[in-house]
């Protein structure tokens, strides 16, 4: 027979080699790919640019080219002729292969192989998983008794070609056990196991298997796989790794299992939720799968180095999680085992890069990384409304007002009264004609000088001096400038550039650059061109306008900008020399404050408004600055004109001509209907801003309208532009649909298409992992050439194709695996087949898996009654968090009692119970957790608060329950720990335990006091507390036999 | 002869291919276990990836005293006289060459060099440069190797130091320490295999977990924090109201419990648990045994210095990590935080100076007099230098340095090391390297080779591909060798 089984390692392919000498056929895929792949691949594959020898392996007709000189690596059906063979075998170091220094061999026995791979005709074959999907498979006939659904025709096929025969059936408790942690991941009660002892129905399996799948906990146990694959984490990891508000994600993902939502959709609304067609909350909620990542909180970084980190990762988790390829390698060469070019690479990237997203997120601020979706909910959403049906009519109102006959009238009036120029609202007028030490006078507040440092000098300015700035000192106007984004406000400056840079910061508001996400307002020169902004959290939530022209260096200009408190880029406005620019609208979507910076702490920092520099950016390095003035409402064209004629000082109002500039002046300031309806206006604004500043806002997907520019980066560095590239899928699999949009969608449809191979192969198969312990493909996340081939290919491609016909019905999968002969055996196989399979690779009895991290814990809260069934909400603290790495107070509530998915997790400190019990850390997707034993892991569970007080409160229970009977309470305790009961020496052995510890209570009997102390749910002390805590102690060690903790 | 069709591989070592299959023998491949183990496997087989080392090693263990936050090279060994003379003048493009600069001070108007205040003289035979403020590592001048010319790509702290420790800058590869307890085990059952120490007061930038963490490897290769309170090790202690005795009772029930199921059912998973536990009993005392320096002599406590009895300070840490050493754990890691220096740098490079002076160069000391140094690899460095320009507004007295990638300073000591020596060259302004640059690849190669690792053989099988500490690259630097 064949090998059916990928060689992992140098004995086992020994092993399995030894016992085919003679083999008839060889299979490409099986026998030959694997081999290639892991010894030769590295310089004789597909990555052919960056290896030394032009000769390569991956293809047929690359590998029998003519290499010149008559040389040839493989002349199909002649070992003689082809130079491999001569290769392999040689032994002349030079000319080895592989050679001695790649630390890679070759057996004899895959020489062998080799040979007989070339003597057959070296026959190449597509690698097995990019196969399509067959339409159908059937299973194999059978009249075996042991089979009892289609699962089991392919797995018994497998018994015969292996020789063993199937483990016996697990006992109903052992099996009623394994079904409720693996569907729930919950032990179960002890009515459930009377109920399914009990039910003689002939459907009892059924319909426990049905009742799991019902059940809330089911939605929570699928939902806690789910945020290893998502990298889920309530902090945003990096040094930095502040807590997040991601939960509302995770309860998407509850729900989503709750309402048993199809596979496929479940995968498009994450990936594309955002670009489905009336995309709903929930539907753009989902994508904050994308958004999962580590943001890095670290002034100095460079923000493209990390923004292109965040891209990467995107990719990486859609390779791992749903193609089950791994993308990394192509991020610098092409991939060296896989058919995945570098330039293939980037192409699929860049369907994750299209949003507006910065490398960087803000210390200075609580704004989430854009782009953000705000959770709003019906109440807000009814007060929004009204706020902006208001908005509307006032504005209605307001241009009706300023077109109506009684403000033409009250005009007239007005121009009868020959008024006068007043420059209302003027709140600072810096002249910089005098230096005072370092006070500058600012006669809009003749009390409150603003002040400079020694290096930024006086210089003969537009009238009198101006300031010379060195770009590294500020000029400070101290409390004035202070405006929501409601609030309008104007401003108008002389400057006088030295040069064209970037950037240079005329004047600003806020808490800085990339550390703020630029939170506030600023006015800059970029290459010259006034550019103004107001800015939540750059560049996703902000609008900003800019200049098409710049302004000349060496030379004054006179510059105003104005905003109208709209929140729109339309309501700001620039005038150059007394003209309005054309303008660019950079960007146009501001939801959210401006002006709420400050330390993580809550510190202020950065209060008042700064000229010619701002914090860790570009200032107005040797720019000049003259008669700078503010005003707290939009200026009139007219005081526009007048500012840039330096008539600022003039009270003196032209009413000779009745001109329209004149018309808008007397509306701006002087008709006191607009004016009142103006304030009204931005009341109503205030109060629409108010109620959209208390939601919370969580980072997630959101398309750019153009997509970004793609490059191929050289060498993976991120400012190393190589070739455009446009969105695409590797060639190697199916071709991107033409009837699809190039966007996220488009690659959703793409990736759910049902006839994908992968797809559907990679998730069963991550289920089969989640049911048995080992995947069909023991390398969940890796289908490609260096991962290993199925163990059933035809079982694994039916599941596919029957979860696909099933609508993609993750319930109906798992009730088939649970329902089948295969689940049912026990994990003590028969002596002779697991010799003969000693990694159990035709799944000839269960696996004995240690319990997941979160069931442990969870099934001491579970037994003793503690445990909190609430679903959803925010992460909890239970006890653990007082002892991570980063110590926090635990909850004192329901919180230390939740199921354990909802454990505050975070990056840089996660929950240490967890983490001892092979949790990932999360930092990237991660679909297997490996099993370890430590010595940590004991002192967890013997020692750690959750366990001793669920200990506790168990004993508490059953002593009273049982009336101090310790039979009674051994034998109750024993059985929900494990589902069975004692046998007569094992409870004997427990016995006599529970006699020690109480011997050595009543010696010392403090210690029992103390000992019931541990935890914070109270006691209702049992009469005798010594009894109560020897039976706690006894429970504990229950909680550590090896039936509490593994599967059986 | 036949025309080769591949030239093959660099040879790293530069021996021949031969002699290096001599030395190496067959079979010593870092074959990736977890990747292949079934859980049955995974759950009763936790020995090291390699049966031994691939070549013999001159250090059995390693104590690295990572000075978090980029100790400023120019202020402490790199003596730059030039930058004393040209302090205030502007930093010449010729030097910068366009270099990239951290977004702290990318957009400052001008870039002022800044000479060192401090005194420099040399010590010793060797001549080793130092400044003022190290006075004890001076006296110790001829036993340190310097490396003056280290060097990253990473310009700030968390991907730098993760780049320091773990060979990359993203987050989730295993750190040193991990792969050498993946790759060498330990051989003390009753301690971890590889300790971490942070300061139980933490100033400058924070410490996180992952910078002791393994990565993709086993969970079992995480460095264990030791804390410095009560418990030690996660959970070490009994609760409250259960004795030695107590716990020694339930663990020899469980014991009993398990050998009579293993009598009614062989089961390798069961044995392993009754082991396991055993272990973890053993630990509870092992681990408080390791923390209690009452036995120290008062000579000894009096070279560590001041804060040496206080737990978590750098003093007791060094001292904790000389009781770690002496029994046999491979790899302790000691954290000093606070060389961050962006403002007041002068006054930083003082206080930390002085706080990690004495301990640093006591921990030498007492290995040497205990006979340890020949074969405990001490390292001391940081993930970065800092740069030659002043950070922030320079005053007369007062001056900020920001992150400098391009050269700094590490210096190592005992195990295999070539003492009194000096490798690699800066510029006179300390920007770029002018000869033996080593980067951090090559710093972990060298490390592997002295505990008698080559480093490309010691991999991981993850997501298909072999990893392994290095990535792709690195040297061994011979000539810091002994």
């Amino acid at each position: 027979m064949l090998p059916k089984n990928k060689p992992t390692s140098i004995a086992f392919i020994f092993i399995a080699l030894s016992s085919f000498h003679a083999a008839e056929e060889i299979s490409f895929n099986q026998d030959i790919k694997p081999i290639l792949s892991d010894r030769c691949f590295k310089c004789h594959g597909p990555d052919a640019k960056n290896q030394e020898s032009e000769f390569r392996l991956d293809t047929h007709e690359q590998a029998t080219a003519d290499l010149g000189d008559q040389f040839f690596g493989i002349v199909p059906g002649n070992i003689e002729e082809s130079d491999l063979h001569w290769r392999i075998w040689e032994d002349v170091e030079e000319d080895m292969m592989p050679p001695l220094d790649s630390n890679l061999s070759l057996s004899d026995d895959e020489k062998k192989l080799l040979d007989q791979w070339i003597a057959e005709g070296a026959p190449y074959d597509e690698h097995w998983s990019i196969k399509a999907l067959p339409k159908t498979v059937d299973a194999p006939t059978s009249e075996s008794k042991w089979v009892r659904n289609d699962i089991d025709r392919f797995i018994e096929q497998g018994f015969a070609a292996r020789e063993v025969i199937p483990a016996e059936e697990s006992s109903r408790e052992k099996w009623l056990r394994r079904a409720s942690f693996d569907l729930t991941g919950l032990p179960p009660s002890l009515e459930d196991i009377e109920n399914f002892l009990a039910d003689k129905s002939e459907r009892e399996y059924e319909t426990v298997v049905d009742r799991l799948l019902a059940s809330d906990a089911y939605a929570e146990r699928m939902t806690s796989e789910w945020l290893d694959v998502a990298r889920y984490s309530d902090s945003n990891g990096y040094q930095r790794d502040a807590e997040r508000r991601v939960w509302p994600w995770r309860d998407w993902v509850i729900r989503a299992f709750q309402e048993g939502m199809p596979y496929d959709e479940f995968v498009t609304t994450q990936l594309a939720g955002d670009l489905l067609p009336d995309a709903t909350q929930d539907d753009v909620l989902a994508t904050a799968f994308n958004r999962l990542h580590g943001h890095l909180m670290e002034g100095g970084i460079v923000l493209e180095e990390y923004r292109v980190e965040y891209v990467a990762d995107r990719t990486q988790t859609f390779g791992s999680a749903f193609l089950g390829l791994t993308t990394e390698c192509a991020r610098c060469h092409d991939h060296k085992y896989d058919p995945i070019s570098t330039s293939e690479y980037y192409s699929l990237s860049s369907f994750f890069a299209n949003i507006d997203e910065s490398g960087l997120i803000a210390f200075f601020s609580d704004a989430v990384p854009t782009p953000a979706l705000t959770l709003s909910n019906e109440n807000a959403d009814k007060e929004m409304a009204k706020a902006q049906k208001r908005i509307d009519s006032l504005s209605a109102e307001l241009a009706a007002t300023n077109t109506s006959p009684g403000a033409k009238t009250a005009f007239d009036k007005w121009l009868e009264s020959k008024p006068n120029l007043d420059w209302p609202g003027r709140v600072a007028w810096i002249s910089f004609d005098e230096l005072d030490g370092r006070n500058i006078a600012n006669a809009a507040a003749p009390d409150v000088p603003a002040k400079t440092t020694d290096l930024n000098v006086l210089v003969p300015g537009v009238t009198g001096k101006a300031l010379q700035f060195t770009g590294d000192d500020k000029l400070e106007v101290f409390d004035t400038g202070h405006f929501p984004r409601e609030h309008p406000f104007s401003a108008s400056v002389w400057v006088r550039p030295n040069q064209h840079a970037p950037r240079e910061s005329i004047f600003s508001r806020g808490g800085g650059a990339d550390d703020a996400a630029s939170m506030g307002y600023e006015f800059m020169l970029m290459d010259g061109k006034p550019t103004a902004s107001l800015i939540h959290f750059w560049p996703g939530n902000a609008a900003r306008v800019q200049a098409k022209e710049a302004v000349p260096t060496g030379q004054w200009s006179h510059l105003i900008m104005t905003y109208d408190g709209s929140s729109k880029a339309s309501g700001l406005k620039i005038l150059l020399n007394g003209k309005p620019m054309e303008l660019e609208i950079v960007k146009d979507h501001l939801t959210k404050e401006v002006d709420n910076w400050h330390t993580p702490n809550g510190g202020l920092v950065r209060q008042h408004l700064v000229l010619g520099e701002r914090y860790r950016d570009r200032g107005f390095v040797k720019g000049q600055i003259d008669e700078f003035q503010m005003f707290d409402r939009e200026i009139s064209d007219l005081e526009a004109r007048l500012l840039y004629k330096m008539e600022s000082e003039s009270q003196i109002l032209d009413t000779s001509n009745k001109t329209e500039e004149l018309y808008s002046h007397f509306l701006a300031t002087s008709y006191l209907p607009a004016m009142s309806l103006r304030s009204e206006l931005q009341a109503a604004r205030s109060d629409w801003n108010n109620v959209m500043d208390s939601l919370e806002d969580i980072s997630v997907m959101r398309e750019l309208e153009e997509p970004k520019p793609a490059y191929v980066l050289t060498r993976g560095a991120y400012d190393a532009h190589g070739e455009a590239v446009t969105a695409n899928t590797p060639e190697a699999l199916p071709p991107f649909p033409e009837d699809q949009p190039r966007n996220r969608l488009g690659l959703a449809r793409w990736l759910t298409d049902p006839d994908h191979p992968l797809t559907a192969r990679v998730t069963v198969n991550r289920y089969w992992q989640m049911i048995f312990g080992d995947g069909l493909v023991r390398t969940p996340e890796d289908f490609g050439s260096q991962g290993s081939n199925p163990t059933h290919p035809e079982l694994l491609d039916w599941l596919a194709r029957d979860f696909i016909e099933n609508n993609w019905d993750l319930r109906h999968l798992l009730r088939q695996i649970t329902l089948s002969a295969t689940y049912r055996q026990s994990t003590f196989g028969d002596k002779s087949s697991i010799a003969k399979d000693p990694e159990n690779r035709t799944f000839c009895r269960s696996n004995p898996n240690r319990l997941a991290a979160e069931m442990i814990r969870d099934n001491a809260l579970a037994v003793s009654g503690l445990l909190v069934d609430k679903i959803g909400g925010p992460p909890v603290k239970p006890y653990e968090v007082a002892v991570s790495f980063k110590p926090m107070k635990p909850d004192d509530d329901d919180g230390l009692y939740r199921r354990s998915l909802y454990t505050l997790w975070k990056r840089n400190a996660p929950a240490p119970m967890m983490v001892a019990f092979d949790a990932p850390k999360r930092d990237v997707c991660n679909l297997r957790r490996e099993p370890t034993t430590s010595p940590l892991q004991p002192l967890v569970i013997l020692n750690g608060p959750q366990f001793v007080e669920a200990a506790r409160v168990l004993g508490e229970k059953l002593l009273a329950k049982h009336q101090g009977d310790r039979t009674a309470v051994i034998e109750e305790a024993f059985t929900l720990l494990t589902s069975r009961q004692p046998d007569q020496m094992e409870a004997k052995i427990l016995g006599d335990l529970y006699q020690a510890q109480r011997a050595e209570f009543d010696a010392n009997p403090a210690e029992a006091n103390a000992l019931l102390e541990v935890g914070t749910s109270p006691v209702s002390l049992y009469e005798n507390p010594r009894e109560h805590a020897a039976a706690t102690i006894v429970i504990n060690a229950m909680m550590n036999i090896n039936e509490s903790l593994i599967k059986r | 002869m036949k025309k080769p069709l591949c030239t093959g591989f660099e040879n790293p070592l530069g021996m021949s291919r031969r002699s290096f299959l001599n030395q190496v023998g067959m079979g010593l491949g870092g074959l990736a276990l977890g990747s292949m183990m079934n859980p049955l496997q995974a759950l009763t087989n936790n020995g090291p990836a390699l049966s031994g080392t691939h070549f013999p090693a001159k250090a059995k263990r390693v104590i690295y005293l990572f000075q978090s936050g980029g100790p400023s090279q120019m202020d402490l060994f790199d003596y730059k006289p030039r930058l004393n003379t040209e302090h205030g003048q502007e930093l010449p493009d010729s030097i910068r060459k366009g270099q990239r600069l951290t977004g702290m001070s990318t957009s400052q108007a001008s870039f002022p060099l800044a000479g060192s205040p401090f005194e420099f003289k040399q010590h010793g035979e060797s001549g080793a440069w130092f400044s003022e403020t190290l006075p004890h590592m001076a006296s110790i001048a001829d036993k340190l190797c310097f490396v003056k010319s280290m060097y990253t790509e990473a310009i700030n702290h968390g991907p730098a130091v993760t780049m320091m420790l773990s060979g990359s800058q993203i987050p989730g590869r295993p750190t040193a320490g991990s792969w050498l307890s993946y790759g060498l085990g330990s051989s003390n059952k009753n301690l971890p295999s590889y300790v971490v120490l942070t300061p139980k007061v933490a100033k400058g930038q924070p410490l996180t977990s992952r910078y002791w963490g393994s990565g993709f490897l086993p969970g079992r290769h995480d460095g264990v924090s030791f804390r410095a309170d009560k418990d030690a090790v996660l959970y070490l202690n009994n609760p409250e109201g259960v004795s030695r005795s107590s716990r020694s009772k339930t663990i020899n029930h469980l014991k009993e419990f398990h050998e009579y199921q293993v009598s009614q059912q062989s089961d390798p998973v069961l044995e392993a648990q009754i082991e396991q536990y055993e272990m973890a009993f053993r630990m509870q005392a092992s681990v408080p045994e390791v923390s209690d320096i009452s036995g120290e002599s008062k000579a000894t406590l009096e070279l560590y210095g001041e804060g040496v009895t206080e737990p978590g300070t750098y003093a007791a840490n060094c001292l904790l990590a000389r009781r770690l050493a002496e029994r046999d754990v491979p790899f302790v890691q000691v954290f000093h935080t606070g060389w961050d220096a962006h403002g007041n740098c002068p006054e930083k490079v003082r206080t930390n100076s002085k706080k990690t002076d004495q301990a640093s160069t006591a921990l030498i000391k007492d290995l040497e007099s205990r006979g340890m140094l020949d074969d405990t690899l001490v390292i001391w460095g940081g993930e970065f230098g800092r740069t030659n320009y002043c950070q922030g507004k320079m005053t007369k007295t007062n001056f900020g340095r920001d992150h400098h990638p391009r050269c700094f300073t590490t210096w190592m000591a005992g195990g295999g090391i070539k003492p009194g020596y000096t490798h690699g060259v800066t510029d006179e302004y300390c920007y770029n390297l002018d000869q033996g640059g080593v980067h951090v690849h090559d710093f972990h190669a060298t490390m592997m080779h002295l505990l008698g690792i080559d480093h490309e053989r010691l991999t991981y099988k993850y997501q298909g591909r072999h990893f392994r500490l290095t990535d792709v690259h690195g040297h061994v630097v011979k000539e810091v060798l002994a």
